[in-house]
């Protein structure tokens, strides 16, 4: 009898134990910061807790199984009471988790504190894409799935890092502490990146915060977690934490670029420069929802090529991009793109799949517009 | 009274003695234990909410 | 699970009016569509109800098969996104609220006045009220996926804004269809409660109720207490979407986070109301086949209660990651920890009752020990979850998805199966094939494992939950799951074949089925007379 508890005891240990203990990709990622380490430190602890009182209630529970069979000639007890036993089985568990709530108490303290921050940046979360903005340093841009659709439609191989790819990711230096400020413009989302141990809801009108510092330069991919619609499952989390100094040099350029982009408003733009912009625009931010060749998915989102609407009425095309439409999925791009982004996709939809309207609608135009 | 807040703590630690179990139900009055049962309840509340506060420190 | 109809031999007349008062004083019932549509008899609402609730178990199962196929390979393959977040949507409330809770209550009905040995629910023409509501509510749900729009997608918490602003317009008949259904649990509970208090046997003591009447009590307590805050809850939603306000807005000065604590506030008692009579079921089962009375009756009420109790503090466990300060995640993640307290005497008490027990191994047996293991591995995720650092790894990832589907599939599932298989004697008058039954038995308990272990693993590897597409690493978890989903749900059809064979013929059952069993329903006959305990029965206590 007792060989065979020790066989049970020991198999079970072996089925759960093993491959959590080993196994890379079935276990929580140890992580890249120092409060990521501790939260994994928490998580082993109480699966070892649960691994141990495991053991020995399903341990005596199989034991008696085998052990008070009827078929083996067993004759039952009377007993069905003893303070004694109670007292002990209720009293023990409670001090494993007294002794459990101390260590996560004062992780979640740490978690809890973000003063002290070096940079600061503002996540938001949009239906479906996160748009990232330095705050003080005026680099701000939109992060959108990188992941071809006809990888996610089978029309192509999928590759090494399918759905957790992104057009531009979140660059962080390591070793600077970097505080979250997360909000969200539409519904709720969850910025999650399990090697930082970061997951906060970004919620409209509410500001949340969270921090990190992380340790070591690398590449870490997450995802929304929060169910915010459609394309919940396609808005992949994507940070690139890099050496501090790189990480200057990175803002610097960006900075820069910002500069220029701002001054390429007030020129005149050519046609076909415009459509060339806009379609990689609306590649990544409108087809999701009005697809690759404007054909939409009605009645929740509306064909844009052949749109009589579009075609005829500039006013409302660009109002309908700039403002959003309330009450429907359409949401305000005022504050997401800039002028000259806005110019050329509101270009390319007019030009392109047949719309030809030959129009080209000049950043300078959408700015002023802005400014009203 | 001291008598039904103990069998009240027992009750909510989940153990008591049969005894003291049967006489609590063939002598008390159910109002009473719903009172006390109460008021511990919102104790245990204040209780869990003052460690925290102080744990939040 | 229907029981053959009874016979109509005359009904012996207990000459004083008995118990229930007028409920002797009954004509020949009418006959065909219109007898189940005007029964009062709580025999008969038992079983419409449990019929019911295996109608939607299987149109739920059918959903969730629908989400697996799609996860069965990365890529979107079968459905659109916008399909697949109806599915698990659906798959959840229909599972919440039209399976597993109108199973519980069919049981309540069949099975409490047997147990304490009334002759019938206290209040048999709200209790037919009670069940024709749920056709209507879940036919009216059901409905919604083939409006323009499609049915709710925004999971089966349906967070604002998702649900207002973002809402599909048929939001508001989904409403509708949850008022409907919660007025028909308000009044069910009113019953269970208004018959428990009030119709017990001569000399039946409260603390004499067997456990399934007990923990039945205490849930329709929690039920009374709850279902009013969902209605309020959805009321808001109704007005944000059709009548301008915005309770839930924050364009409006509204507060989503406001939505999630309502939320909560009725959606973690509702967990326990889906678990606590399910521990009933078990405390009544495993004493019967241990052939030992039950370790700890009375510390199993005080558990019951305190769970109860517990229930309703610890809501926001749910929310640690909104930005809750942080004084409120200690609290929450304080009092969730105590819980397992409470919970686990439970488990201890059962073991305690095996040990030095006469064990047998019949078909409700085997399900009640595999909701005893398969609930606790549910109760340790759930341990792991209450740590609130460690839950912001965990948080809406498939970690949490498998946690509750232990709790909820080979938890509350099976102790209904259990149950069933436990009380088919009393309802049919035949036992349940034996054979049949344990090859529903195995493949249920690999299918369950198959389905819902790799979930542990997924999770923890960094799988959000309700994705229609995943990342690479997760595909030979996904795999597995579907492969054990859809032979989990092959064999429920031996269960439905089981029922059938029982109701219709077997070996024949004495008036006590089972030989451990103590409880008052094993002194009727078996099948039970569509009349039971017309002269109330004189009830004999265990002596000490």
């Amino acid at each position: 009898m007792r060989t065979l508890l020790v066989w049970m005891a020991g198999s079970l240990g072996l089925a759960l134990g093993v491959p959590l203990a080993m196994a890379n990709g079935w276990n929580m990622p140890v992580g890249v910061t120092d409060v990521s380490r501790e939260i994994h430190s928490l998580h082993m602890t109480i699966f070892w807790i649960c691994v141990i009182i495991g053991v020995v209630v399903f341990g005596v529970m199989f034991y008696s199984l085998f052990r008070f069979r009827r078929s083996k000639g067993a004759k039952s007890a009377h007993f069905h009471e003893n303070t004694t036993v109670e007292v002990i089985w209720t009293a023990v568990p409670l001090l494993i988790l007294v002794g459990m709530a101390v260590p996560a108490t004062a992780t979640l303290k740490k978690m809890y504190d973000a003063s002290d921050a070096e940079l600061d940046v503002m996540i938001i979360g949009q239906q479906w894409r996160w748009r990232y903005e330095y705050l003080g340093e005026d680099v701000a841009f939109t992060s959108n799935l990188g992941t071809p659709r006809d990888q996610i439609r089978g029309a192509e191989a999928r590759g090494e890092h399918y759905l957790l790819e992104v057009d531009e990711p979140l660059v962080l230096p390591i070793n600077r502490k970097v505080r979250f400020l997360m909000t969200s413009d539409d519904v709720i989302h969850s910025w999650w990146v399990p090697e930082l141990a970061v997951k906060q809801d970004t919620i409209p009108g509410f500001v949340n915060e969270n921090w990190v510092r992380i340790n070591e330069p690398g590449i870490y991919r997450g995802q929304c977690a929060e169910l915010c619609g459609m394309d919940h499952g396609f808005m992949p989390v994507v940070v690139h934490a890099m050496e501090e100094e790189d990480f200057d040099a990175w803002l610097a350029e960006r900075k820069e670029a910002a500069e220029q982009e701002a001054m390429g408003v007030d020129r005149e733009w050519e046609l076909a420069e415009l459509m060339e912009r806009g379609e990689g625009v609306y590649g990544s931010i409108c087809a999701s929802c009005h697809q690759a060749e404007g054909q939409g998915s009605p009645p929740a989102f509306p064909a844009l090529a052949g749109n009589q609407r579009l075609i005829d009425d500039l006013e409302w095309h660009l109002d309908t991009v700039i403002n959003g439409v309330s009450g429907t999925a359409m949401p305000a791009f005022r504050s997401t793109l800039n002028p000259v982004e806005i110019a050329a996709v509101v270009t390319w939809t007019r030009n392109a799949w047949g719309n030809d309207t030959g129009e080209a609608v000049q950043p300078a135009d959408v700015a002023e517009r802005l400014a009203q | 009274m001291w008598s039904v807040v103990k069998s009240v703590l027992a009750a909510f630690f989940g153990v008591q003695r049969e005894e003291r179990r049967r006489e609590d139900f063939e002598k008390g009055r159910p109002g009473a234990f719903i009172l006390v049962g109460i008021v511990m309840a919102l104790l245990l509340v204040g209780v869990v909410a003052l460690v925290a506060i102080q744990a939040a420190r | 699970m229907a029981p053959k109809l009874p016979p109509h031999h005359p009904v012996e007349q207990s000459t004083a009016s008995a118990a229930g008062g007028q409920a002797s004083a009954h004509h020949a019932p009418p006959r065909g569509l219109l007898r189940w549509l005007l029964t009062t008899n709580h025999k008969e609402i038992g079983s419409l109800y449990l019929i019911f609730s295996l109608i939607m178990f299987f149109i739920g199962g059918i959903f969730a098969l629908v989400v697996r196929a799609e996860l069965f390979q990365p890529g979107l393959q079968l459905v659109n996104p916008e399909f697949f977040n109806q599915m698990t949507t659906m798959h959840g409330l229909i599972m919440v609220f039209a399976a597993v809770m109108p199973a519980f209550t069919g049981l309540a009905n069949w099975m409490i006045p047997l147990q304490i040995g009334a002759p019938d629910m206290a209040l048999p023409r709200l209790n037919n009220f009670s069940f024709w509501l749920l056709p209507v509510a879940f036919l009216l749900l059901l409905s919604t996926l083939l409006m323009p729009g499609g049915g709710p997608n925004f999971g089966w918490t349906f967070y604002a804004p998702l649900s207002t602003t973002y809402a599909p317009p048929s939001t508001t008949f989904f409403i509708l269809s949850l008022h409907i259904a919660g007025i028909s649990s308000i009044l069910g509970a009113i019953n269970i409660v208004a018959t428990i208090l009030n119709m017990r046997a001569p000399g039946m003591r409260m603390m004499d109720m067997p456990l399934f009447v007990w923990t039945w009590l205490i849930t329709a307590f929690l039920l009374i207490a709850v279902m009013p805050v969902l209605a309020g809850v959805i009321t808001m939603m109704l007005m944000d979407i059709n009548f301008g306000t915005s309770f839930f807005n924050a364009a409006g000065g509204g507060d989503p986070v406001l939505f999630q604590h309502l939320f909560w506030f009725f959606g973690h008692p509702e967990v326990y109301i889906m678990i606590l009579p399910a521990f009933g079921i078990v405390s009544a089962i495993i004493p019967t086949f241990a052939r030992k009375r039950l370790f700890g009756y009375a510390s199993m009420v005080y558990a019951t209660a305190s769970i109860a109790i517990l229930s309703f503090l610890v809501w926001a466990h749910h929310m640690f990651v909104v930005g809750l300060p942080l004084v409120a995640e200690l609290f929450f993640m304080y009092t969730t920890m105590l819980i397992a307290v409470p919970t686990g005497v439970k488990v201890f008490n059962w073991i305690t009752t095996l040990f030095r027990g006469s064990i047998t191994f019949e078909p409700p047996m085997l399900f009640a020990l595999a909701f005893v293991v398969l609930f606790t591995i549910g109760g340790f995720s759930g341990l792991m979850l209450a740590i609130a650092p460690a839950d912001f790894q965990y948080h809406d990832t498939y970690f949490v998805v498998a946690h509750f589907h232990y709790v909820l599939v080979p938890g509350a599932v099976f102790a209904i199966m259990a149950g069933v298989y436990y009380w088919l004697p009393k309802w049919t008058g035949h036992y349940p094939n034996v054979k049949l039954a344990q090859w529903h038995f195995w493949l249920s308990v690999i299918g369950v494992n198959l389905t819902f272990f790799p979930m542990h693993f997924s999770g923890l590897a960094g799988m959000p939950r309700r994705i229609p597409d995943y990342a690479l690493q997760f595909a030979d978890f996904n795999l597995v799951s579907s492969l054990g989903a859809f032979m989990f749900g092959a064999s429920q059809l031996v269960f439905v074949a089981v029922v059938i064979l029982c109701v219709r013929g077997g070996e024949k059952a004495p008036a006590k089925a089972w030989e451990g069993a103590e409880d008052l329903e094993w002194s009727v006959p078996s099948p039970a007379p569509l009349h039971t305990f017309e002269t109330p029965p004189t009830f004999q206590r265990h002596e000490h």
